[in-house]
């Protein structure tokens, strides 16, 4: 058997008995175990690992561990991550009632994605995507709009951009969710046409490594 | 439209599942019927196979 790591807890009972737990440092990890022949792509396996990373959640809040790893046991996991937990420890203290939130827009108008065929060297190719990707924005009205009824409500929040869209993730009090849905209903009132996906709550994810900032 | 939107979610969860979170060492080609759909590795990349090989990635 081998476990895969769904994510980081600072409490044991944050993790059981909705999934087993492993100790790592004074943190748990939630793992979930599978038969060796399973692969990690099984489509009901990634399913069902969502589902649990889910009600998870609605234990407590937890640092989301990136899906793919597999390990055999506490000392191969602790082997892994040593160095991480006091880090993890201080991130899960501080966001203990917060969750992340997510809005996914499509840009207004994405420029091109470079192509790496028209570029010699890699170098050249990756400024250009980078060039490319700073390119991106959402429209002006709804940006304003975003920033005037999501932000305040936001403890932290951060933009990301792909060379084809915006997202702003969001790291909000569990008690402000409604208040960010709510948010969410009036942006799709006031900008219709405007394709837009608020998603959430998820676990620490994009504000994982708070810490370090 | 309910069927629609239970779609979005699936695929925004997975999204988050798969793209989202701390990376710890480790490596896994995660594949669906034979097919490498997904390439995760050097604690950093987790990407479509397809789009790697279009970059000129091995």
């Amino acid at each position: 058997m081998k476990s895969i790591v769904i994510g980081i807890h600072l409490k044991q009972t944050d993790v059981k008995p909705i999934a087993d737990a492993m100790k790592v440092g004074d943190l748990f990890a939630s793992v979930f175990a599978v038969d060796d022949d399973r692969p990690l792509g099984d489509r009901d396996l990634l399913i069902e690992v969502s589902t649990i990373r889910a009600r998870l959640l609605d234990v407590a809040t937890f640092i989301a561990v990136r899906y793919g790893l597999a390990v055999r046991d506490e000392d191969e996991l602790a082997q892994k991550v040593a160095g991480m937990t006091k880090g993890w420890r201080e991130v899960l203290v501080a966001h203990r009632d917060e969750v992340e939130m997510t809005l996914k827009a499509a840009a207004a108008s994405p420029p091109p994605r470079p192509n790496r065929l028209d570029f010699q060297s890699g170098g050249a190719y990756l400024r250009a995507l980078h060039e490319a990707t700073n390119a991106v924005d959402i429209d002006p009205n709804f940006r304003r709009g975003v920033e005037r009824m999501l932000i305040p409500i936001t403890t932290r929040h951060r933009w990301i951009r792909d060379t084809s869209s915006v997202e702003l993730a969001m790291l909000v009090r569990r008690r402000d969710l409604h208040a960010v849905r709510e948010a969410g209903e009036s942006l799709r009132r006031d900008h219709p046409t405007m394709p837009f996906l608020l998603s959430g709550p998820w676990p620490l994810e994009v504000f994982a490594d708070d810490h370090q900032q | 439209m309910a069927e629609q939107q239970l779609e979005i979610t699936l695929v925004e969860t997975l999204d988050h599942l798969l793209d989202r979170g701390v990376v710890i060492a480790g490596e896994a080609t995660i594949s669906i019927g034979n097919v490498d759909l997904l390439y995760l590795g050097l604690n950093i990349v987790l990407a479509n196979m397809d789009a790697m090989k279009r970059t000129g990635r091995k």
